[in-house]
C-alpha cells in the first residue's frame, strides 16, 4: 500500500494526532507515514516531548492554601445568605 | 467546606487548582487571578442547579471563568484589537532545532518559570487555547464550545500557539546553552 500522505501533511496533522483529535481514517494515515518515515517519526517525538512537558508543568502549579481558604470562606458566606 | 446544594463540594472544589492556573495565565497577575477564581466559584455556586451532575464539571467551570475574564477582567486597551490571528503565518519550527535536538530533549531542561513566562508572552487568543488544551486537557470540541468559535479556529490557533511557544523556548534554550546550534555548513 502506498504511503497515503506526504511529510508536509503528516507534520501538519502530527499535533492533532498526538492529542487524539483526528478521525480514525486520518489517524491511520499518519501512523502509516510515521512507520515509514524516520525523519517524521523523530519529529513526532519532538512534538510528544513538547506536549508532555506542558502537561507536567501544569500539574506542578497549585492554588495556594490561603487563596483556597479565602474562596471557601466566600462560598460559605454565600451559602448562609441563601 | 461550604454547604452547597447537590454535590458542589465534590464536583466543583476539586477543580480549584485548574481554575487558579488558568486564571493566572489569563490575567498574568496573582491578585487578579484570585479574584477571578472567587468570582467564578460564586457564579458557579449560584447557577449550580443548571449543572447536570456527571457531565464535565471542569469544562463548565473553565467556561464560566473564561467568560468572566472576557467580560470583567480583560484589559481591552492593552490587547491588539485589530490583529487578525488567523492570518498570522505559523512559525516554522526552527530548522536547526530539528538538526541540533531532533527529539526535543531541551524542553525538559527549561525551568518552570521560563516556560510560564513564554506562555504568558503569547497573544491572549493563542494563550487561552494552549492553556485549556495542552495544560488542562480540554478537548478541541469543549474549547470550541467554551469560546464560541468553530473547531477549525481552535485547531489553527493551537497550531500557531504551539509553534510560537516552541520557537520561543528554543531561542531560550540556545541562549542558555542547553542547545548548541550547528554551525552553518559550507555547502549552505
Amino acid at each position: 500500500m502506498a504511503d497515503p500522505i506526504d511529510c508536509r501533511e503528516a507534520r501538519e496533522r502530527l499535533q492533532d494526532y498526538l492529542k487524539q483529535e483526528l478521525t480514525p481514517t486520518l489517524a491511520v494515515e499518519v501512523r502509516i507515514h510515521l512507520e515509514r518515515c524516520r525523519s517524521c517519526f523523530s519529529h513526532s517525538r519532538f512534538e510528544e516531548r513538547f506536549l508532555a512537558m506542558l502537561e507536567e508543568r501544569a500539574r506542578r502549579e497549585t492554588c495556594p492554601g490561603e487563596v483556597r481558604e479565602r474562596i471557601l470562606r466566600a462560598l460559605r458566606a454565600e451559602a448562609e445568605r441563601g | 467546606m461550604a454547604t452547597a446544594p447537590g454535590t458542589f463540594d465534590q464536583e466543583a472544589l476539586p477543580h480549584l487548582d485548574a481554575l487558579y492556573r488558568v486564571a493566572l495565565r489569563l490575567t498574568g497577575d496573582p491578585a487578579r487571578a484570585e479574584d477571578l477564581v472567587q468570582d467564578t466559584m460564586l457564579k458557579a455556586y449560584r447557577s449550580w442547579r443548571q449543572y447536570r451532575p456527571g457531565t464535565n464539571a471542569k469544562g463548565w467551570l473553565l467556561t464560566i471563568l473564561r467568560n468572566t475574564f472576557i467580560n470583567d477582567y480583560r484589559r481591552r486597551k492593552l490587547e491588539p484589537v485589530a490583529m487578525d490571528l488567523e492570518a498570522v503565518e505559523p512559525y516554522a519550527l526552527p530548522r536547526d532545532a530539528a538538526e541540533a535536538d531532533p527529539e526535543g530533549d531541551f524542553f525538559a531542561r527549561i525551568v518552570d518559570e521560563k516556560v510560564l513566562e513564554a506562555i504568558d508572552a503569547l497573544p491572549t487568543d493563542f494563550r487561552e487555547v494552549l492553556v485549556l488544551s495542552d495544560m488542562e486537557g480540554m478537548s478541541y470540541a469543549e474549547i470550541a464550545e467554551a469560546l464560541q468559535v468553530p473547531i477549525g479556529t481552535v485547531k489553527s490557533r493551537l497550531f500557531r500557539a504551539r509553534r510560537q511557544l516552541q520557537a520561543s523556548l528554543y531561542a531560550h534554550a540556545v541562549e542558555m546553552g542547553y542547545i548548541r546550534p550547528r554551525p552553518a555548513r559550507a555547502d549552505g
